[in-house]
């Protein structure tokens, strides 16, 4: 019984503290500092370092697909 | 501390400042918008906030992610495509801008219109990558099969007949249109990507945006076929020739007509849309489903019918829970996209709240001194504007013209009537129905500005609209001959390089300084720096 107290406590505990925690963050706006100055940073270097195609090579063939005109 | 001022202070923090105490231009960070901390809107509103909006949105995202193809899905998306993990990881902040001082029901209704269009978002993105070849080397699955793509101007109503067995997703309603909602910067990407191949740079920037998305490389490879639109203007008949080169698979372009008054026009739209449905067939192999395209006809009726309510009450009485953002983007949004489960919870949720504050008579926006109607196409790097306004000066916007889009209850009775309505739906898009639809269309401002009581005007002028520049002198002279205040409001759509979200409170802090001789309610949100914010 003593255990299971204890237990629950520590679960209780544990839910507060989290609870606080994420509060925390949401009053002090540390997701969107994060998101703003460490995640966005990161993966905008990555975007522009991905090899993307260059369409000014790509052929424009217009009459490859029929014109598709029905009748209605 | 003396004993008024120790209770001042406690009923500050239990009920939030009061309106003209808030300061909340202190919240920010200087350049970034960030806030040094979220605003204290007293102890309900803000563990409203904080429960049933932030922690609630962004478990709902995970759980939306979940449900629609999964956690890899996802993160190979965010890994491969630019606007999706420089946009919209940020969401959260746009909720933030969008709510800044807002309290109570206010608060809850207008949240619940941002959680259906996050909702819907997800679904679109993920139903991308789930179905993406570029994500697959190459391979192309089942869902790719099943999946239609199609220009973000044509209605989602359009494939009604075959939503029960496969699925549409627009080009650019995600890549694109939403992103300069969350973050202005992503898009800016794609508009030099499609001047960088020579393209100049005065066409409408909407139009160049939608089309850098595929001179970029950064869209998603998740679909067969696709159809495009002449909507809105010309611009877009652009867009249609360079995403006919760079995805290089069947499409098939649908015009949507500008003078729709003219009743052969009619029948020649009508002819368009049947064809466009013969492609599909042809493209699919699956039959026209009428039974399918009434049943979805109906039940987005039923979204009209509660939209009409809503006008109702936002037109005369002061009881409307909606903030001007959250009313615009949502109307747009679901308008566009066409019948979804989440835009029918979310009415049934608003519905509570929209009778609630009528039944007990609450007054959402208390401080507002002028009801403002917003007209032609709106700045949407900064679409939160409104907020800002109400929060400022008491300009509370009512009503936009987007939003009065798509405004027909169609008839289901007979198929000659369904097509007759349906025709006519079509035509009445944004942009189109008013904007490009003839100079009288534009001018039924006069009408709803009596319709939903506005005693001023946010005329935006969009520098880079060659058919809203052609009538700005017509405008000014109706306005004065009517003796109207409007505040015309320079933008560039999604561009805010050239004119700034500053630019745009200052135009609007002049006009209520000069012309209206009015002091603001809230001086610290009249000049800041967000030039490096989202």
């Amino acid at each position: 019984m003593k255990k299971a107290k204890k237990i629950l406590f520590t679960v209780l505990g544990g839910a507060a503290a989290l609870y606080a925690g994420l509060f925390a963050v949401f009053y002090f706006d540390l997701d969107g500092k994060f998101l703003y100055h460490v995640v966005e940073p990161f993966l905008c270097r990555h975007y522009d370092k991905i090899e993307r195609r260059d369409i000014s090579k790509v052929p424009y063939d217009v009459d490859k697909y029929p014109e598709y005109e029905y009748k209605t | 501390m003396g004993m008024k001022n120790f209770k001042k202070k406690l009923r500050d923090f239990v009920y939030g400042k009061p309106h003209r105490e808030r300061r909340l231009g202190d919240l920010y960070e200087p350049k970034t918008g960030l806030y040094k901390h979220r605003e204290w809107r007293g102890i309900k509103d803000t563990m409203y906030y904080f429960n049933r909006i932030w922690l609630y949105n962004y478990g709902m995202m995970v759980y939306d992610v979940m449900r629609y193809g999964g956690v890899v899905n996802f993160m190979k998306g965010v890994w491969r495509y630019r606007w999706i993990g420089q946009t919209y990881l940020t969401v959260m902040h746009w909720y933030d801008r969008g709510f800044e001082g807002l309290r109570g029901p206010a608060l809850a209704a207008s949240a619940w219109h941002y959680r259906a269009m996050t909702s819907e978002t997800i679904r679109q993105f993920m139903r991308m990558f789930s179905a993406d070849a570029n994500l697959r080397g190459g391979k192309r699955n089942e869902l790719w099969q099943k999946t239609i793509a199609h220009d973000e101007t044509v209605a989602g109503a359009i494939f009604y007949p075959w939503r029960d067995r496969i699925d549409d997703v627009p080009l650019q309603m995600v890549p694109y249109f939403f992103t300069w909602h969350v973050t202005w910067h992503t898009v800016l990407h794609y508009i030099d990507a499609v001047q960088s191949i020579g393209l100049p740079g005065d066409p409408c920037p909407m139009c160049q945006a939608e089309a850098g998305l595929s001179v970029l490389d950064d869209m998603p490879d998740y679909f067969p076929f696709l159809i495009t639109s002449n909507e809105a203007c010309d611009g877009s008949v652009g867009t249609s020739i360079l995403q006919d080169w760079a995805y290089d698979k069947p499409l098939f372009a649908m015009p949507q007509p500008m003078q729709f008054d003219d009743p052969l026009v009619q029948e020649h739209c009508r002819r368009e849309i049947e064809e466009c449905w013969k492609f599909i067939e042809e493209q699919t192999g699956l039959p026209f489903d009428y039974d399918c395209f009434v049943k979805y006809i109906e039940r987005y009726n039923e979204l009209t019918r509660f939209e009409h309510e809503k006008w109702d009450v936002a037109a005369n009485s002061p009881y409307y829970p909606l903030c001007g953002s959250a009313q615009a983007l949502y109307r747009i949004y679901y308008s566009q996209a066409g019948w979804r489960d989440i835009w029918a919870q979310t009415d049934k949720r608003v519905k509570k709240i929209l009778h609630k504050c009528v039944e007990r008579k609450i007054n959402c926006f208390p401080e507002t001194r002028h009801r403002v109607i917003a007209w032609s196409c709106a700045p949407l790097y900064y679409s939160f504007w409104p907020t800002w306004a109400y929060n400022c000066w008491g300009l509370y916007t009512v009503i936009n013209m987007d939003s009065l889009m798509f405004d027909i209850d169609m008839r289901t009775d007979t198929p000659e009537h369904l097509m007759e309505d349906f025709t006519l739906y079509n035509e009445w898009a944004p942009m189109r129905r008013m904007a490009v639809g003839g100079y009288k269309h534009i001018f039924e401002l006069w009408e709803n500005m009596e319709r939903f009581h506005c005693d001023m005007v946010m005329m935006y002028d969009q520098i880079q609209c060659k058919g809203m520049q052609g009538i700005t002198g017509m405008f000014e002279d109706e306005f004065r001959k009517r003796n109207i205040h409007a505040i015309w409001m320079p933008h560039a759509l999604p561009d805010s390089r050239t004119v700034s979200r500053a630019e745009i409170r200052s135009k609007i802090n002049d006009y209520m300084f000069t012309v209206m001789h009015e002091e603001p309610l809230d001086p610290t949100l009249l000049d800041f720096d967000d030039s490096l914010g989202w």
